[in-house]
């Protein structure tokens, strides 16, 4: 069956109803791809698409609250650096008015460029269900390779993000777009000069470079110190080989990207 | 374009689309998991939009829905429920073909011709929403389209005649 | 004669004597050829109204699907098609045993099976199709067929097909053929040179990544079968799947879709005799058939990875002596055109290069991968990537600037290439010569806006000799006819893949006639109404095709002059037709209209039709020594110029400019021609780093665009043309073509320009980042 609820209250009843059998459908740039290669077949859809509550964005004191269904097109025009920029390095423009941020947080693809940008702001995401509602920063929310901390009834329905935090962005690929990142690097510094640097593709999530976090905030944003901080990535990461590249490559790349990121965030 | 095939209501699993597609009003019943783009294609006889990776990765299923492209091939038919949906075959008015379209032919951006329609579409949304797009704005709007025959010189010249064009049209 | 020039209607009006002009008087600038005039196709294209295979399908036709292989090698014990026939829905379930015909095709050799009967050899091997009323049940009763395999160790490798063990993927062993080619004594000179330099290169398996996925229809009615699938030459498919189905050829009709591209991925029959003999089967019912994009990937004949050993002797002085190459050739499961690439790979063995004292030797090997087959450079390519490295190596071991030392050894008018053949008018000289002064050479920089970033600047040039030569029968047919309404028409099953040929056979046509373009329509690739014209690949179809239809419209139009002469009483030699009128050249009121010729040449019995043949021969390249007289009808000429960034951190490669020159003979449409140099040079960046079919274990990795990486607008830079007209008066209006020279030209000058820019070679295709990292770590 496939269901089109007009709002999240009815959308929450039925995956309350349906659990796993039902499967949520926003952009399908990741479902309808593996249902184009007979790799899936839900039994049930309950298509997001026609809850105009679920695409919108709102400034709540100092945070900006991103609904689930909010998307690449709506993020890249938003004056946060990381996130704008991770999602124009998103696909072409017809993936960027199809993917979410639900979507990309709930595939929790160790590539997503969205996810990693929410990572480096210290994202959190609203979980809700018709047994109510619970927030989690977005380090929990991810728990394995495409594994994350909804429940079977649960849809996200709101990212919060800080509005204060400098960030930037780089990524690297293949070609000059529509890549699958081989790294990408998010880099915030809070108002209070902490430091939080995301990468993507090289663990089974993306992932916060905690040792290199500590490292800056005892040394500073010298260029030395920045330096150090990316050979500090370099060591605390384990990337495997895969098709896109090899574990060495990626290692010395995101010391690469995160020095660059660095030295762009400290040069604006 | 085929008169929409009323399908038999024998199961209660089909999808009542209600839609409008290239200015004209549908309503019919299709099978759910259907794509946009099959159902464009086979369904309507509307074989303008093309599928070539299924994947989201060349732009050649690019329609246009309200106003904003998005690839057929990763939509489920439902989910044009209530929208306005353009495909190539809507562009030209009365046999006036569009300006993007004329440009296209005139500086001979097409050859095989199968991108040709996805990334007209593609110009369209840009030019639509960004009137005077500079180079890197033209790339970002056009980076989503895979063209095999031409190296994009032809079309982006193209796209920017058609601005230029379109530009001067404005009071 | 015109010279490098930027202007292409300065080149165009230079030239006004044409090669094959029937009229002694006629001079004078040209009307039509030399035009850029707008595609004929174009509207079609640009309104989506154009038909390809997918848009000719009906929910009311029965859809076919294939049962592919589930191991790369392994014997068929048992196919068991019960369930599937079973399922509702299903119509029928074919297998081998339901081919009429001989189960076999192949382009060369007839050596692969339509559909498995015994063996399978690689994953993309055909065992059954099945035939429903919907797409999806033909899906789902692919499930249910159940085919009893006994897998067979897999040879991925050469190395491991070459093994004295090794398993048998054909019965008469892995190896598919040699070539040789002996020219001087390349062993004594190479003892003797002053300077020797040798490396081995390996390319990859790249695919044709066509947009149109194969596609297409059948139906067959009793008394004829049509199918209407894409390829690129319809007689010799004709001639394939009549053999196949046990049809008499003219019970076979075969119809080209508009179609997508083709890059030589469509030169092996692909789904057309699937459908053929589902239709046979299933009389009266129209089929219809398409692949998937992974399927398409999976299934078709991909270019053959070439690891090439390259050893290349010099003087001191930079003059070339010797050459000793040995390309092993990855042929994958199935012959194809194997043998052909290999016989192009080795005659192009030094490229534009003068060398006395040339040795090749070429091992086509067996695989279960993909088999390989046509792709746009057909050998040549991989080539070129070879010579052209080698030549950046000889320069920096001579401390010698790396443009003086091609200039040194470029092949000239009257020399010889690689094959002994001579070639009467070479422009290499000049092609590299324009490309040089573009980008001004001598005050290059190498300054960049940052350390990390260097720059590098690599040149190519390419000599290839169009037609399939070597003696093998290469002929095009055409026909033009004087419609009542006074419209040229031209038939031709030559196969417009999105080249434009549509334009230069329009073109050609008009010109020769002396009609306007408006008034010629272009009949094409249809074998019921079509003369057979050969295969839209070789690069050979404006010399060829265009020459065919040149011929035929000359002789129309004696027709039609002997027509208004003696209707108006005047001279025939006094007649000239221009803007669709004949009219005595010194009293212009004397004319007719093509109109009228028409009406009056009916009346009295005239054809009003003419034929065009034209099949210039070429000699076979001698066993032995490979050499030949007449390898090719005829050589193109060109050059390219690479400038571009290395980032030494990423590895990231940033092409800032791209120059290049082609001598195409005569450009019929100057906007198409700039428009296949641009899309040659195109492929050639995407060969040159980043596409690569990634295999593992005889399965494709990456089927898909997500990781077949295919270059966007953000990976081709702008593409600089230079247009060089140089005739052959062997082509119409002495025009030679232009399909595969600027692919072939771009990966050299790209690695060219890498190695430059890190003093390092790439020695491995495509040059991805990391292995441009990989080798600035290693240096």
């Amino acid at each position: 069956m496939f269901y089109q609820p007009k709002d999240i209250q009815k959308a929450l009843e039925l995956k309350a109803e349906l659990k796993e059998r039902g499967a949520f459908l926003a952009g399908g740039t990741d479902l309808v791809v593996l249902m184009n290669h007979g790799k899936a077949a839900p039994e049930n859809f309950i298509d997001l698409t026609h809850i105009p509550e679920l695409r919108a964005i709102r400034r709540h004191n100092g945070t900006l609250e991103l609904a689930g269904n909010v998307t690449y097109a709506q993020t890249g025009k938003l004056p946060i650096r990381c996130l704008a920029r991770a999602s124009l390095s998103v696909g072409g423009p017809g993936i960027r008015e199809l993917g979410t941020i639900a979507g990309n947080l709930a595939t929790a693809s160790p590539a997503g460029d969205g996810s990693t940008a929410l990572l480096a702001l210290d994202a959190e995401v609203e979980l809700t269900s018709v047994r109510g509602t619970r927030r989690l920063p977005l380090e929990k929310f991810f728990l394995g390779y495409r594994k994350t901390a909804l429940a079977a009834d649960e849809m996200i329905t709101k990212v919060f993000i800080p509005t204060n935090y400098q960030t930037d962005w780089a990524k690297n690929g293949k070609r000059g777009a529509m890549n699958i990142s081989i790294v990408a690097a998010a880099v915030a510094i809070t108002p209070k000069k902490e430091i939080r640097i995301a990468l993507a593709s090289v663990a089974a999530t993306p992932i916060r470079c905690y040792q290199a976090e500590k490292f800056l905030a005892r040394n500073g944003l010298g260029a030395a110190s920045i330096r150090e901080a990316a050979e500090t990535v370099r060591r605390e990461i384990k990337p495997i080989t895969d098709h896109r590249a090899s574990a060495d490559y990626k290692v010395h790349l995101s010391g690469v990207m995160v020095r660059r990121v660095l030295e762009s965030l400290v040069k604006a | 374009m085929k008169k929409p095939v009323k399908a038999k209501s024998t199961s209660n699993s089909l999808w009542p689309l209600r839609f409008k597609l290239n200015g004209k009003k549908i309503s019919t019943k299709v099978p759910p998991t259907r794509t946009l783009l099959d159902f464009l294609r086979l369904e309507l006889g509307l074989t303008g939009t093309k599928g070539a990776c299924l994947e989201g990765e060349c732009g050649s299923c690019y329609v246009l829905v309200d106003g904003k492209p998005m690839n057929s091939c990763l939509m489920l038919v439902p989910q044009v429920q209530d929208c306005k949906v353009t495909t190539i075959e809507g562009l030209a008015h009365n046999k006036k073909l569009d300006v993007i379209q004329q440009k296209f032919i005139d500086c001979g951006a097409v050859q095989c011709g199968y991108c040709t329609p996805g990334l007209i579409l593609a110009a369209k949304a840009l030019l639509a929403e960004n009137p005077h797009p500079t180079h890197e704005e033209f790339l970002t709007g056009m980076e989503g389209n895979i063209c095999r025959c031409t190296g994009y010189n032809k079309i982006l010249r193209a796209c920017e005649q058609a601005a230029d064009e379109m530009g001067l049209k404005k009071p | 004669m015109s010279g490098p020039t930027d202007t292409l209607e300065e080149s165009a009006s230079h030239l006004h004597v044409t090669a094959k002009s029937s009229a002694a008087y006629e001079t004078g600038p040209m009307k039509v050829v030399g035009k850029s005039a707008l595609r004929l196709d174009a509207l079609g294209k640009a309104t989506g109204a154009t038909k390809y295979g997918q848009d000719l399908f009906d929910k009311k036709f029965l859809f076919a699907k294939v049962l592919r292989a589930a191991y790369p090698h392994a014997e068929i014990l048992g196919i068991d098609t019960r369930k599937a026939k079973k399922l509702p829905g299903v119509v029928a379930v074919l297998t081998h045993k339901d081919i009429p015909g001989t189960n076999l095709h192949g382009l060369i050799r007839r050596d692969q099976e339509v559909l498995c009967s015994k063996k399978v050899r690689y994953m993309g091997d055909a065992v059954a199709v099945v035939v429903a009323k919907t797409e999806e049940i033909a899906v789902a009763a692919l499930k249910q067929i159940q085919v009893d395999y006994r897998p067979l160790p897999s040879v991925l490798t050469m190395e491991d097909a070459l093994k004295v063990d090794a398993p048998k993927i054909h019965a008469e062993g892995n190896v598919l053929g040699e070539k040789h080619l002996r020219r001087g004594d390349a062993p004594r000179a190479m003892r003797e040179a002053e300077v020797v330099v040798e490396d081995t290169i390996q390319t990859q398996t790249v695919d044709h990544a066509f947009l149109d996925l194969e596609a297409g229809r059948a139906r067959y009615d009793g008394k004829m079968l049509t199918i209407e699938v894409s390829g690129q030459w319809l007689h010799e498919e004709r001639r394939l799947i009549a053999l196949a189905l046990g049809l008499p050829l003219e019970k076979l009709r075969i119809i080209q879709p508009a179609t997508g591209g083709a890059f030589g991925g469509r030169e092996d029959i692909s789904i057309q005799i699937y459908l053929g003999a589902a239709a046979l089967k299933l009389k009266g019912k129209m089929i219809c058939l398409r692949y998937s994009r992974s399927e398409s990937t999976i299934v078709r004949h991909k270019r053959h990875p070439i690891r090439v050993h390259y050893k290349l002797g010099a003087k001191k002085d930079g003059t070339l002596v010797a050459a000793q190459i040995t390309f092993y050739v990855d042929k994958g499961a199935y012959a194809s055109t194997g043998i052909a690439v290999m016989r192009k790979a080795s005659s192009h063995a030094t490229g534009p290069y003068k060398v006395p004292n040339v040795w090749v030797d070429v091992l086509g090997v067996f695989t279960n991968n993909n088999p390989c087959g046509a792709m746009r450079g057909f050998g040549a390519a991989q080539t070129a990537i070879a010579y052209e490295g080698l030549m950046d190596r000889l320069a920096t071991k001579l401390g010698m600037d790396k443009a003086e030392l091609r200039r040194k050894n470029l092949v000239k008018s009257g020399d010889e290439v690689t094959t002994g053949q001579v070639v009467p008018y070479a422009t290499a000289t000049e092609c590299f010569d324009a490309v040089l002064k573009k980008i001004d050479w001598k005050n290059r920089s190498y300054e960049t806006p940052a350390p990390h970033l260097k720059r590098g600047y690599g040149i190519s040039i390419v000599c290839f000799g169009l037609g399939y030569g070597d003696g093998f029968p290469d002929a095009s047919r055409a026909r033009c006819r004087l419609t009542a309404d006074g419209i040229l028409e031209v038939y031709s099953a030559a196969c417009d893949v999105g080249q434009g040929l549509i334009n230069m056979i329009a073109q050609i046509a008009a010109e020769e006639v002396g009609v306007p373009l408006e008034k010629v329509r272009p009949i094409l690739s249809d074998t019921a109404l079509t003369p057979e014209s050969g295969s839209s690949s070789a690069t050979r179809q404006t010399y060829f095709t265009g020459s065919a239809v040149h011929i035929a419209a000359s002789e129309l139009k004696k027709q039609l002059q002997d027509i208004a002469a003696s209707h108006l009483e005047e001279l025939v030699y006094e007649i000239k037709i221009a803007d669709g009128a004949a009219f005595n050249i010194h009293r212009p009121e004397r004319r007719m209209t093509l109109k009228e010729i028409a009406r009056v040449g009916k009346k009295r019995g005239f054809s009003l039709e003419a034929m065009g043949v034209y099949k210039p021969p070429t000699m076979p390249e001698n066993t032995q020594t490979g050499q030949s007289m007449r390898a090719f009808v005829t050589y193109l000429f060109g050059s390219h110029v690479c400038q571009l960034l290395v980032d030494t951190e990423t590895g990231e490669v940033k092409i800032e400019r791209y120059i290049a020159c082609h001598d195409v003979g005569k450009a019929i449409n100057p906007d198409q021609v700039i428009g296949q140099i641009q899309g040659g040079v195109a492929q050639g960046i995407g060969m040159a780093l980043m596409e690569e079919v990634v295999m593992k274990d005889g399965r494709i990795m990456n089927p898909g665009f997500t990781d077949y990486i295919l270059p966007t607008i953000r990976d081709v830079p702008e593409i600089e043309c230079i247009v060089m007209e140089n005739p052959d008066p062997g082509g119409p209006f002495g025009a030679r073509g232009v399909g595969e020279p600027p692919l072939i030209g771009t990966g050299p000058a790209i690695l060219s320009a890498i190695y430059d820019a890190i003093g390092t070679p790439i020695r491995e295709l495509p040059a991805t980042p990391e292995r441009i990292w990989r080798a600035l770590l290693n240096r």
